[in-house]
């Protein structure tokens, strides 16, 4: 099974709820963390671990093959990305970095072999033991490319081949389709989020999104003692989710943050809200079965 | 000039430090501002806007539909979708997850039975335009849930700003650019002149903004850098050895200062709000090297 922590606006503390929700899930549960937080992902950074197990993530591109392509131009038209562009005559060239991979231009060409098979390097994926008993996935676009979606779906491929009892997923910010991709098949979101009006107007939107989708969806108030808690609440009631959890804002937790280390393995108070938040994530997930 | 401001990391305060700067850079040029966060757009919100004047829909995106009725359920849409959007509901039917797909049309174009899959065009959100309170306009947009390419949001923002900069005799276009490094930063970054790199001094800020760096010299440009809650964590001093050994100029330091929160819940520049703060004077400075150094 699958859940998944989100939040719409960035830097409201969504990976820092992840790690520490997954370091005590561990206790219970075979657990993959997955960190599909793909154009800056940062669990391993909280974690305190150096990434291992790298794999690219190899795109496929068409390749023309001049001697056969007969400029028929169909690869070009078929291009959704518009990243086939076409010579006066029909002679067809790729903009790589327009290329989504999704070999549309290889299936309309007529001509077997015009359009042959090359790959480029998107990103990469990369599978890390932590020291807390959990293994963490993470996917990382390389820098300049400008589609998240393969790496997302790749990185999520990667951990879903591991053997768990619970995948978690972190997620970008936003609530674009590489973030529903994320969430999807998720049994739980939980929405992490601060009670600014910022974070109020971006909590709305992943509430949005879940209802779309079709989830339960809990709310994590963080630093709740830097606003009005109530006007989430109010918002959180209004798509059928709920509160769950509120965590002020700590100084704690911003020196475990910047230290790599997950503060719910620290005797503070702060530990205390992440162990029964996973708990209740915990009861949640067994009563459900 | 067009000014992107970026950081990799979200929240490490492009906005709110985006909105003070146009706070006082607005008494002395002639300004528009691009909010190109199209996910999770906060900086007319920032700015006190409270109604657009305008409103444009924008029909970007692409899904595609499976027509039940004349599906054969061979599943080979299934099979050759390249992001998993396809799925076999209850009743065993294909269909289209429209949260997660591309709109690529792979699925068109495999379907035997012509006319069974059709790609149509959606509704990507909208884009926004209002003069704030401070007189400039602000360019925003909003990406509809689960749609993709917000990228392509962002360059009708910045093209509709282009349009507005020329009808109103307008020097400078300030676009503060979503979290990231993907299509939204690319359309943010790419066509400025410069890029003003905003982080914090974590490691999780400086490995984003490391790689937002990456993006800004792509586009061959200059970048600045300006450290936010600059006294937050006093022993971690690689963020500022990692600016001086790329010849990043930092052109200052914001003190962490809970008059931001404060003001934010106000719905005002911390600058406007409470002038007299530590993080308002370390923004004043900015401001004004911004504009000696950079506007001139």
């Amino acid at each position: 099974m699958q859940i998944a922590v989100s939040g719409g606006k960035g830097g409201t503390g969504k990976s820092t709820v992840a790690i520490n929700l997954a370091v005590e899930l561990a206790r219970r549960f075979k657990l993959v963390l997955a960190d599909l937080d793909v154009e800056a992902p940062n669990d391993h950074l909280l974690l305190g671990v150096e990434l291992a197990g790298e794999e690219p993530v190899n795109q496929f591109m068409p390749k023309f093959d001049y001697s056969k392509c007969t400029k028929c131009r169909k690869c070009a038209e078929v291009c959704e990305e518009h990243a086939i562009i076409t010579l006066k005559d029909g002679t067809p060239f790729l903009m790589p970095n327009l290329c989504s991979g999704c070999r549309a231009c290889e299936i309309v060409c007529p001509v077997p072999g015009a359009i042959q098979e090359a790959f480029r390097v998107i990103g990469h994926t990369y599978v890390t033991e932590t020291p807390y008993g959990f293994t963490l996935v993470t996917g990382k676009l390389r820098e300049g490319e400008e589609r998240s979606m393969p790496l997302v779906v790749e990185a999520k491929k990667r951990a879903r081949n591991l053997n768990y009892e619970l995948l978690m997923v972190d997620t970008a910010a936003g609530t674009g389709n590489t973030v529903s991709k994320a969430i999807e098949g998720s049994r739980l979101l939980i929405a992490v989020t601060e009670p600014t009006p910022l974070g109020i107007h971006d909590t709305e939107l992943i509430l949005k999104l879940g209802k779309l989708m079709g989830l339960k969806t809990w709310v994590v108030v963080n630093r709740s003692d830097l606003g009005d808690v109530e006007k989430v609440r109010e918002i959180t009631e209004k798509y059928g989710a709920e509160v769950v959890a509120e965590i002020p804002y700590s100084e704690n937790i911003v020196r475990s943050y910047v230290s790599g280390r997950p503060i719910v393995l620290e005797d503070v108070p702060e530990a205390k809200i992440f162990r029964e938040l996973a708990e209740k994530v915990a009861d949640f997930l067994g009563g459900d079965e | 000039m067009q000014v992107a401001i970026a950081s990799g990391k979200g929240g490490v305060g492009k906005s709110t430090i985006t909105a003070s700067l146009l706070y006082f850079l607005k008494d002395k040029y002639r300004l528009i501002a691009v909010d190109a966060d199209a996910e999770a757009p906060n900086l007319g919100l920032l700015l006190g806007v409270e109604e657009w004047d305008k409103e444009r829909e924008h029909i970007g995106a692409k899904v595609a539909r499976i027509n039940t009725e004349t599906c054969v359920r061979c599943g080979i849409c299934y099979e050759r979708c390249p992001y998993e959007s396809i799925y076999i509901d209850e009743d065993g039917n294909y269909v289209v997850n429209e949260l997660t797909c591309e709109g690529c049309n792979v699925c068109g174009l495999v379907c035997p039975v012509p006319g069974t899959i059709t790609l149509e065009q959606a509704r990507s959100g909208v884009i926004r335009k209002a003069t704030t309170k401070y007189g400039f306009p602000i360019i925003s947009a909003q990406l509809d849930v689960g749609r993709p390419e917000s990228g392509k949001l962002v360059t009708e923002e910045k093209e509709w700003a282009k349009k507005l900069m020329d009808e109103l005799n307008l020097e400078h276009m300030i676009v503060d650019s979503a979290a990231g490094i993907g299509c939204q930063v690319i359309a943010s970054i790419g066509g400025a002149d410069l890029t003003i790199l905003i982080a914090e001094p974590t490691p999780a800020s400086l490995s984003d903004v490391q790689r937002a760096y990456k993006v800004v010299q792509h586009f061959r440009q200059p970048a600045y850098l300006i450290v936010n809650k600059a006294d937050l964590n006093p022993g971690f001093t690689a963020l500022r050895e990692w600016a001086e050994a790329e010849g990043i100029p930092i052109i200052g330091e914001v003190p962490y200062d809970r008059a931001i929160p404060k003001s934010m819940a106000m719905l005002k520049p911390v600058v406007e709000a409470f002038p007299d703060s530590p993080a308002s004077k370390a923004l004043k400075e900015i401001a004004e090297r911004i504009a000696e150094e950079i506007l001139g």
